[in-house]
């Protein structure tokens, strides 16, 4: 072990004055490598996972211990803001009021939810449902080229689809059950340099974009918008509208 | 030559010597006893986090929990149990849960039961149990979740194995009135733990501690895979993450430098905290980086109540000493002397041995050196024989006379020791007299 001292400057008792049974200590070393395994591999799964799945050698490794990380909520990566700090996804919902028209609100908002780990939790619910962002498809090529993959991506696809329909209900909900439609929104960020060239509010309008869901095809210039992208432009704040450059 | 006994370095030690050093490495960095002072303090600071996170869901449970929520109750079972592919072990029961009252009526007994963790009421039942209802959550909340989640659950997990309650507690408090049955049962004693050292609190802190190294060497490497932690601009791209700030930082732009420097060392911190939290040397200034990362991130970027939770998991790395009062400092350098001089008393009589090993030598060498048969050389050799176990003796009698030295010191701190133990006892009897005498009076008015 790399601790120079042993023990915890000098907070432990010498280890002359208790020995547990040598039986036990190899049991509990057992399950201490055990463990130490469930902790140490779902990262470097996470790290050695590439689009042609995980590392057959870590992907291997970490079966007997996946179920255990799963349930101690130890399968994680730990990027955190890595590779790369990047944009935030917003959802922007519009829903149809009881006189027909209609509101728009963008989650998170930190006037609406407060305190601020309420906020964050609606955070990393729009962030979610961005990363299990899947395109429409597969081509129907696919089928006969690559079957595994295109299943693959239909999995994937429905399955960002019941999620952003969970979240569509929510609101319907909340909405007494009038309707309302969701988009995906990035919020980009201003580079250092442009930045310092012509500085930006961080909500200014021209920093969001509107993600729309629409096929990857390669020959197709103008795919037709699904009916959920069909909402106005997001509304920006008057701050942000009044916002003179360099405030 | 077996291959046991094969030198596996230039410094000629053995692959079995080798390996069994490791195995006591191993055996002193897991199960050296630990008293549980940090931990019973970062069992407060988790359970008071704990608390929050529960209350704060409890201001709009059920846009989160229940059928009806962002991700209802099939959208959150189906995540988990393979529709979309996946099949995995993160299973709760909270996905069956329908009715708003139950699930009020659950969140009620989270928070209660949250709440004795952190007061240290029933610790060995409570922690436990906060920490099963708080993994049941957290496999009903996917997509809600984030790094604070992963750490309160880890450091809840770790706590759940010590005796954290033992000290800064209601437990702490209850146990000396129920001595008689800690004394007597096991299961009192198991229930109502001491603050003695532990073998289980080494445990959890070592645990802790380990899983904080992955945690930061693998956030350190995810970051090595990007550019910005190498060009020097991811800090300006998380200060100027507007849904992340709760302080506008932009001010930063105008210097560049600093910005980058922050990312390097940031980058370079996290891949190398594994390796340099463990000298003594370098982990007041690692812990001291860890405590400005995270404060900025609770100041600047909006999480709070993360930046604050990273903070506590780091506490892990102090030591136990600096909680403990000074009284009980002072009779652990005590205890620890005490165990040193029984250690002297084994080396006074190894060196005692080796003199005695080595007159015995130079004897048997003495009647050899009478031998007139003997050559000149041969004579000559046993003469430096000789001179060489001489120079040895000597070194053993002087290393006799220091060890010898060092015993009667210690001697008379025991005989000083003994002397307060019997004090102390004296004054606790007379104490135990006086409240027996209360007693029988209280009981014949």
């Amino acid at each position: 072990m790399p601790d120079d001292d042993g023990d915890l400057d000098g907070s432990t008792e010498p280890s002359s004055i208790q020995r547990s049974p040598r039986r036990w200590k190899l049991i509990a070393s057992a399950l201490l490598l055990f463990h130490l395994s469930a902790v140490a591999l779902p990262p470097l799964a996470f790290q050695t996972f590439s689009l042609d799945g995980p590392s057959p050698l870590v992907g291997t490794l970490i079966r007997p211990f996946a179920g255990y990380g799963q349930f101690f909520h130890m399968d994680r990566g730990y990027a955190f803001f890595a590779p790369d700090p990047g944009p935030s996804h917003l959802i922007q919902a519009a829903s149809t009021n009881a006189d027909g028209t209609l509101s728009e609100r963008m989650y998170p908002d930190r006037n609406d939810q407060w305190p601020r780990l309420l906020y964050h939790r609606h955070f990393m619910l729009a962030e979610f449902l961005n990363d299990s962002y899947w395109p429409p498809g597969p081509p129907d090529e696919m089928f006969q080229s690559d079957r595994p993959a295109a299943e693959l991506w239909q999995q994937r696809r429905g399955r960002y689809e019941y999620i952003r329909q969970s979240m569509v209900d929510h609101l319907k909900h909340v909405n007494e059950h009038r309707e309302v439609a969701i988009r995906r929104i990035e919020h980009g960020l201003p580079g250092l340099q442009e930045f310092t060239e012509e500085p930006i509010a961080l909500d200014d309008p021209r920093l969001y974009n509107v993600l729309l869901d629409q096929p990857i095809f390669s020959d197709e210039i103008a795919p037709a918008p699904v009916e959920t992208e069909v909402i106005p432009a997001p509304e920006v704040s008057d701050e942000a509208d009044n916002a003179e450059p360099g405030s | 030559m077996s291959g046991a006994s094969t030198p596996a370095s230039s410094s000629g030690e053995s692959f079995s010597e080798a390996l069994s050093r490791w195995a006591e490495a191993w055996d002193r960095f897991w199960f050296t006893p630990t008293r549980p002072h940090t931990l019973c303090v970062i069992r407060i600071l988790t359970g008071a986090m704990l608390l929050y996170c529960h209350l704060v869901l409890a201001s709009d449970l059920l846009a989160f929990v229940g059928p009806d929520a962002w991700m209802s109750n099939d959208m959150a079972r189906q995540l988990h149990d393979g529709a979309f592919g996946v099949s995995d072990w993160a299973r709760s029961y909270l996905w069956y849960l329908e009715s708003p009252t139950a699930i009020w009526l659950h969140h009620g007994f989270t928070i209660a039961v949250t709440a004795m963790y952190m007061i240290g009421l029933g610790t060995r039942v409570t922690i436990p149990l906060a920490l099963f209802l708080q993994l049941m959550y957290l496999h009903r909340l996917t997509g809600a979740l984030f790094g604070l989640d992963q750490i309160v659950t880890y450091t809840t997990l770790y706590l759940a194995l010590t005796p954290c309650g033992s000290r800064f507690s209601i437990d702490a408090w209850i146990r000396p009135r129920l001595i008689e049955k800690c004394e007597t049962s096991a299961f009192w004693r198991f229930m109502l733990p001491d603050d003695s050292p532990s073998v289980a609190a080494n445990v959890g802190t070592r645990l802790l501690q380990l899983h904080l190294c992955v945690i930061y060497l693998f956030g350190g490497l995810s970051k090595a895979r990007g550019e910005t932690w190498w060009n020097g601009t991811a800090v300006w791209y998380a200060v100027s993450n507007y849904e992340y700030q709760s302080l506008d930082m932009t001010w930063m732009a105008r210097y560049p430098a600093i910005i980058s420097a922050l990312s390097n060392a940031t980058l370079f911190w996290e891949v190398f905290y594994c390796a340099l939290i463990w000298p003594r040397v370098t982990r007041p200034f690692v812990l001291a980086v860890a405590f400005g990362v995270h404060a900025s991130i609770a100041a600047f970027l909006g999480m709070i109540t993360f930046g604050t939770m990273m903070i506590i998991a780091n506490g892990i790395f102090l030591s136990p000493r600096l909680f403990q009062s000074k009284e009980q400092r002072q009779l652990d350098d005590e205890a620890a002397a005490l165990i040193e001089h029984d250690d002297a008393d084994v080396d006074v009589d190894a060196a005692e041995a080796e003199a005695a090993e080595q007159e015995q030598a130079e004897r048997e060498l003495n009647e050899q050196l009478q031998n007139p048969d003997l050559s000149a050389s041969e004579r000559a050799r046993l003469r430096e024989k000789r001179d060489k176990i001489r120079a040895a003796a000597a070194r053993v009698k002087r290393r006799y006379r220091a060890l010898k030295k060092r015993e009667e010191k210690y001697e008379a701190r025991v005989k000083k020791l003994r002397e307060r133990e019997a004090k102390i006892k004296t004054i606790v009897q007379k104490r135990r007299d006086r409240k027996n005498k209360g007693d029988g009076d209280s009981t014949i008015e």
